[in-house]
């Protein structure tokens, strides 16, 4: 029965990975450089393994989730700071996939895309209002793996395999090396999301953790995230085996389901609109809860996404008002995708202010007993903690340089 | 409790449970007696969006107008233990904490399906 249960929540996971960042930057990374990006993919994928491990462990032990750490470790000032930060990042992020889920609403219905966003913006209020979060994770999980399409559709879709092989091997591309820069640096932002981890580790604390969970902790970072970035392979191999040779640049979400429409017809687009709308919809609820969270945790009021509203009231008002915001900025008429490249970069931008107060957390014997990062998660963590640091340093400059990846 | 803590690691930015286990603020600053050569000592806990004026510069105290000013005074015998998190010996309400989410209450116990 335990087993089973993990299977179905490694199962939503998997569906739960992907989001409008994933979707854009895979896709588009391939349809610019084929498979040449694949390796950046599988660095991107072992960080949010390795970060997110460390939250879950220092959820389970200490049963403080990210901005509680955070604050506690660097303080008011510098938490603020991170507090700030993560916020306009997560703002952005899900006024991006309010706007995804209405641009796939439109791309099944075909009603006007401004009617759409409302309906998109009222629906989910009601599914997030009126459903359990255990139902909410399933059905949305579930949903998403409609995606695995998209494995299918890269198989059918004849890459050159050899080609697929290399990209897995770490190397620099000798055209345009500042456009591949840009997108590696894309794509890292893109797997590492930070909304996630702070999702992952306040249901930890919610769930009520205890070292005994240490390795349901692990199986859910290396399996969940882990098996969800083989659909971030698969995303990009059919944006490089479609598009990159026909010179397509992918600048509309409708145009990455051509990926699974064109070697598997009617049925390929359906399923990859469907596992568009629930994967971009799980992560907008994702986001709006982890928005709620960050400030809830450091001003510490009452949250949690298990309780009823009246439980958590300000906790409540604030997922609330997010969604609003969120839904006035779509409403502005601003391009989902662009805004997705926007908020991918400035996450990765902002990773470090959270990662490093985690990192420190992880290592303190005050809060982890003796559950501090062993050899291995230490090695990664600083590892990772070089390369957050020289991604976050240099997005701006690669954005600014690149025309966000127009050139 | 322990014999001693680190007031800056282990007390300052915790998160404040009260009697019945409700998150109801953080520990945002400490008040400390005792002029010098004196023994100095904790007298109380500071918690609002008042005291953040003082932790944050221009933002803090944005931050602190934004959160209306309020400072309540906890204090320190009314702190039943300071572990991972720092308990109370007392409700919120009785301290004067979690205001915000009190008031707050009433207004989502009109739209049905807040209790589910």
């Amino acid at each position: 029965m335990k087993i089973f249960q993990v299977a179905l929540g490694i199962l939503a996971a998997i569906g739960g990975f992907v989001d409008i960042g994933d979707l854009v930057f895979n896709v588009s990374a391939g349809a610019t450089f084929g498979y040449q990006l694949l390796w950046v993919v599988v660095i991107g994928v072992v960080g949010i393994v390795v970060y997110s491990e460390m939250c879950g462990r220092v959820a389970a032990v200490s049963g403080k989730a990210v901005f509680d750490a955070v604050r506690e470790r660097v303080g008011f000032k510098a938490g603020l700071a991170a507090l700030i930060s993560a916020q306009v990042v997560n703002l952005m992020t899900l006024t991006a996939e309010v706007g995804g889920v209405a641009i796939c609403l439109q791309l099944l219905s075909g009603l006007p895309y401004r009617w759409l966003i409302v309906i998109a913006g009222v629906g989910l209020l009601v599914v997030v209002w009126v459903t359990a979060f255990e139902w909410i994770e399933r059905i949305f999980g579930y949903g998403g793996l409609c995606l695995l399409v998209f494995a299918v559709a890269a198989v059918k879709l004849h890459p050159e395999w050899g080609a697929v092989g290399h990209g897995f091997v770490p190397h620099v591309s000798a055209e345009s090396p500042l456009l591949y820069t840009y997108f590696a640096v894309g794509l890292l932002g893109a797997a590492m999301t930070p909304y996630e981890v702070y999702f992952y580790s306040s249901g930890g604390v919610e769930e009520r953790w205890g070292p005994k969970d240490l390795g349901l902790n692990r199986v859910n970072a290396m399996i969940g995230y882990g098996l969800g970035g083989f659909l971030s392979f698969a995303l990009m191999i059919t944006g490089g085996a479609l598009f990159l040779e026909r010179g397509i640049e992918p600048e509309f979400l409708g145009s990455i389901t051509l990926g699974a429409e064109v070697p598997l017809g009617q049925i390929g687009l359906l399923l990859a609109l469907v596992g568009i709308l629930f994967a971009v919809g799980g992560a907008a609820i994702d986001t709006l809860f982890s928005g709620a969270y960050n400030l809830a945790q450091f001003l510490g009021w009452e949250w949690g996404r298990y309780r009823h509203p009246r439980g958590a009231p300000r906790f409540t008002v604030t997922w609330f008002v997010l969604l609003v915001l969120a839904l006035g900025l779509v409403l502005t008429g601003v391009d989902p995708v662009q805004l997705t490249e926007y908020a991918v970069i400035f996450s990765a931008v902002a990773l470090p202010l959270t990662y490093i107060p985690i990192f420190l957390v992880a290592n303190d014997r005050t809060y982890m007993r003796e559950y501090t990062n062993g050899r291995l998660a230490n090695v990664l963590g600083l590892l990772y903690l070089v390369v957050i640091t020289i991604v976050a340093v240099t997005a701006i400059p690669l954005l600014i340089l690149t025309n966000v990846g127009q050139n | 409790m322990t014999d001693s803590i680190d007031l800056g690691l282990n007390l300052l930015d915790h998160q404040l449970l009260d009697a019945e286990n409700r998150r109801c603020g953080k520990v945002d600053d400490l008040a400390l007696e005792g002029g010098p050569g004196e023994e100095l000592e904790l007298v109380a806990i500071l918690c609002g969006p008042g005291v953040w004026r003082g932790r944050a510069g221009l933002i803090g105290r944005a931050a602190a107008w934004l959160g209306g000013g309020r400072r309540v005074r906890i204090p320190w015998d009314d702190v039943a233990e300071v572990g991972s998190h720092v308990k109370l010996r007392k409700r919120a309400a009785e301290l004067g904490l979690g205001r915000g989410d009190d008031r707050v209450r009433p207004y989502l116990d009109k739209i049905p399906g807040s209790d589910r």
